[in-house]
C-alpha cells in the first residue's frame, strides 16, 4: 500500500529551506509587507531573495530596488514585525539586506506584471 | 553591502541614542524654521504681511532669501536627511545640517555665511550621492548624482551673487532631477518602451543646457529650459507607474493622484517658463507652478511614506489627505490663473497657497495623533491578560 503524500501548499516564490509546515505562514507574513509607492507586496516585487529556517532562527535575504531608498529601514522593520507575529516565539528573526545580485524586473511575480500591464 | 539586524522574540524595546534624538530634533527644527519663514517671506513679496511680523527684521531677510529658504533650507535639508537615512552613514547628515544652518544664517541676516553654508551642504550632498553610485551603478543613481551637482552649481552662483536668473534654473534642476531619478527607478516595474530612458536623458540634458545658457542668454536658455520641463511632464505622463497605481486604492492611489496632479502643473510651469523668456508677464506662474504645483504635490504624495522614515513618526492615512491637495490646486488656480493680471487676486491666491501648506502640516499632525490613538489602543488591548 502506498501512502498519499502529505498535503503541501504552493512552493514559496523564492528559495526556501526549512520545515514545509512553516513555508506558507512565512509567505503570508511577507506578503503583508506592501510598498505603497507601487501598490505591491515585497514578495510580488521580488525583493525576497530567500528564506532559511533552522532550529534557532528565520533568516531572510532581502534587497531593495534602489540604494537611495529612504524607507529601507521601515520595510525591514515591517518584515521583522510580521514574521515576529507569525513565527513560533522561540525562533529568532534575522533580516539581511543585500545588493547582489541587483534587483531586476525579471523577479516580479506574474500578478505584479499583470498589474503593471506587461 | 550587508546590513544585519537581529530581533528577539518577544521584541525588546531599545531606547534611541540621545545623539540621534538630538540630531533629529535639531534638523527637524531647522526644516520647520526654513519652511515657515520662507512662506512668510514669500507672502511679503506679494504684499501680504502677517500681523505679528510687520516690523520684524527676520521677515525682510526671509523675503530677500525666499527661494534659498524654500529650495535649500527646507527642501534641500529634507532631501539631505532622506539620502542620509538611505545610506545609513552618520557623516551624511553633515549635508542637511549645513543647509539647515545656512537657512538659519540667511534668516538672521548673515547672508554670505548662509550662502556658503549652502554651498558646503551641496558639496557634502554630492559626496553622499557618490556613495550611492558606488553602491549601485544604475541610471537613476547617476541622475541623483547629477541633481546634487546641479544644486552645487546653483549654490555657487548664489554665493557669488549672480542673481536669480542664473541661480534658479540650477536649483530647480536639482529638485526636478531628484524627482525624475526616483520616477525613472520606478518605471523599471513597467515594461520599458524602447527609447524611454534615452528620451529622458535627452530631456534632462536639454534642461541642464538651458540652465547653463540662462546665465548668458536668458531668452534662449529660458525657452530651452521651459521646453525641457514641458517635455518632462509629457514623459512622466506617458511612462510613470502612477498611471497604473492610480487604479489601486488607499495610500497608493493618493500618491498616484498627487504625482499625476504634479505632472499637470509641471507642464504649465514649462510653458510659462518658456513664455517668460520670450517676454510674457508670467514669471510668477513659471516659478510657482513648478515650486508649488509640481514639487509640493510630489512632497504631499510622498510625505506619508517618507516622514515615518526620516522623522520616525507613524501616520494614519485617510481620505482627509486629499483636502490639502485640493486646497493647493484651488489656491494655485486663483493665484496663477485669475491672479496673472490682477495683483490683489494674486496676493490672495498666495495667501491661500500658504493656508493649503498649513492645512497639510495640520493633516500630518492629525494623522500622527490618529495613528497613536488607533495603534496605541490596539497594543494596550493586546497586552491585556
Amino acid at each position: 500500500m502506498t501512502l498519499a503524500p502529505a498535503p503541501v501548499g504552493p512552493r514559496p516564490p523564492f528559495p526556501y529551506e526549512g520545515p514545509e509546515a512553516l513555508a506558507e505562514t512565512i509567505v503570508d507574513a511577507l506578503k503583508r509587507v506592501v510598498d505603497p509607492e507601487v501598490a505591491l507586496t515585497i514578495v510580488d516585487v521580488g525583493l525576497i531573495y530567500g528564506v532559511t529556517v533552522t532550529d534557532q532562527k528565520v533568516h531572510v535575504l532581502l534587497t531593495m530596488t534602489s540604494a537611495a531608498c529612504p524607507v529601507t529601514e521601515l520595510i525591514i522593520e515591517e518584515v521583522e514585525t510580521e514574521l515576529d507575529r507569525a513565527m513560533p516565539p522561540d525562533l529568532l528573526i534575522e533580516v539581511e539586506l543585500v545588493w547582489q545580485p541587483p534587483w531586476s524586473a525579471d523577479r516580479m511575480s506574474e500578478s505584479a506584471k499583470r498589474f503593471m500591464h506587461w | 553591502m550587508n546590513l544585519q539586524r537581529r530581533r528577539q522574540n518577544p521584541p525588546v524595546t531599545v531606547a534611541t541614542p540621545w545623539f540621534t534624538v538630538t540630531a533629529r530634533t535639531v534638523l527637524l527644527a531647522m526644516v520647520a524654521l526654513s519652511l515657515l519663514s520662507g512662506i512668510a517671506g514669500g507672502l511679503l513679496r506679494v504684499g501680504v504681511t502677517l500681523p505679528t511680523t510687520a516690523d520684524s527684521a527676520w521677515l525682510a531677510h526671509a523675503a530677500l532669501a525666499h527661494a534659498a529658504l524654500m529650495i535649500c533650507g527646507f527642501l534641500g535639508t529634507v532631501i539631505g536627511i532622506e539620502r542620509a537615512v538611505a545610506v545609513k552613514l552618520r557623516a551624511a547628515f553633515l549635508a542637511p545640517l549645513a543647509s539647515g544652518a545656512g537657512g538659519l544664517c540667511l534668516l538672521l541676516g548673515y547672508a554670505l555665511a548662509g550662502a556658503w553654508l549652502i554651498v558646503a551642504a551641496a558639496a557634502a550632498f554630492t559626496v553622499v550621492n557618490l556613495v550611492v553610485v558606488r553602491r549601485q551603478r544604475a541610471a537613476h543613481t547617476w541622475l541623483l548624482l547629477a541633481s546634487a551637482i546641479a544644486w552645487l552649481m546653483g549654490s555657487l552662483l548664489f554665493a557669488t551673487g549672480q542673481g536669480s536668473m542664473a541661480t534658479l534654473p540650477w536649483w530647480f534642476a536639482f529638485l526636478v532631477m531628484t524627482i525624475a531619478a526616483e520616477r525613472l527607478e520606478m518605471t523599471r516595474l513597467m515594461r520599458r518602451r524602447p527609447g524611454a530612458q534615452l528620451s529622458l536623458h535627452a530631456i534632462l540634458t536639454a534642461m541642464l543646457v538651458g540652465a547653463a545658457w540662462s546665465a548668458v542668454s536668458p531668452r534662449i536658455g529660458g525657452v530651452l529650459y521651459g521646453s525641457a520641463l514641458a517635455l518632462l511632464a509629457l514623459w512622466l505622463g506617458v511612462f510613470d507607474i502612477a498611471r497604473r497605481t492610480v487604479f489601486a486604492h488607499g495610500l497608493s492611489r493618493y500618491m498616484a493622484v498627487c504625482l499625476l496632479n504634479g505632472y499637470g502643473w509641471l507642464a504649465v510651469a514649462g510653458a510659462a517658463w518658456a513664455a517668460t523668456a520670450l517676454g510674457a508677464p508670467v514669471r510668477d506662474v513659471a516659478l510657482h507652478a513648478l515650486g508649488l504645483g509640481f514639487i509640493l504635490s510630489m512632497m504631499m504624495g510622498h510625505a506619508p511614506v517618507i516622514l515615518p522614515a526620516i522623522a520616525r513618526v507613524k501616520l494614519q492615512f485617510g481620505a482627509f489627505f486629499y483636502l490639502p491637495l485640493a486646497a493647493l490646486d484651488l489656491s494655485l488656480i486663483v493665484r496663477l490663473g485669475l491672479g496673472t493680471s490682477d495683483m490683489p487676486l494674486r496676493a490672495s491666491g498666495a495667501a491661500w497657497n500658504a493656508a493649503a501648506l498649513v492645512l497639510f502640516i495640520a493633516t500630518i499632525a492629525g494623522s500622527a495623533v490618529a495613528w497613536h490613538i488607533k495603534h496605541g489602543a490596539r497594543s494596550v488591548r493586546q497586552n491585556r491578560p
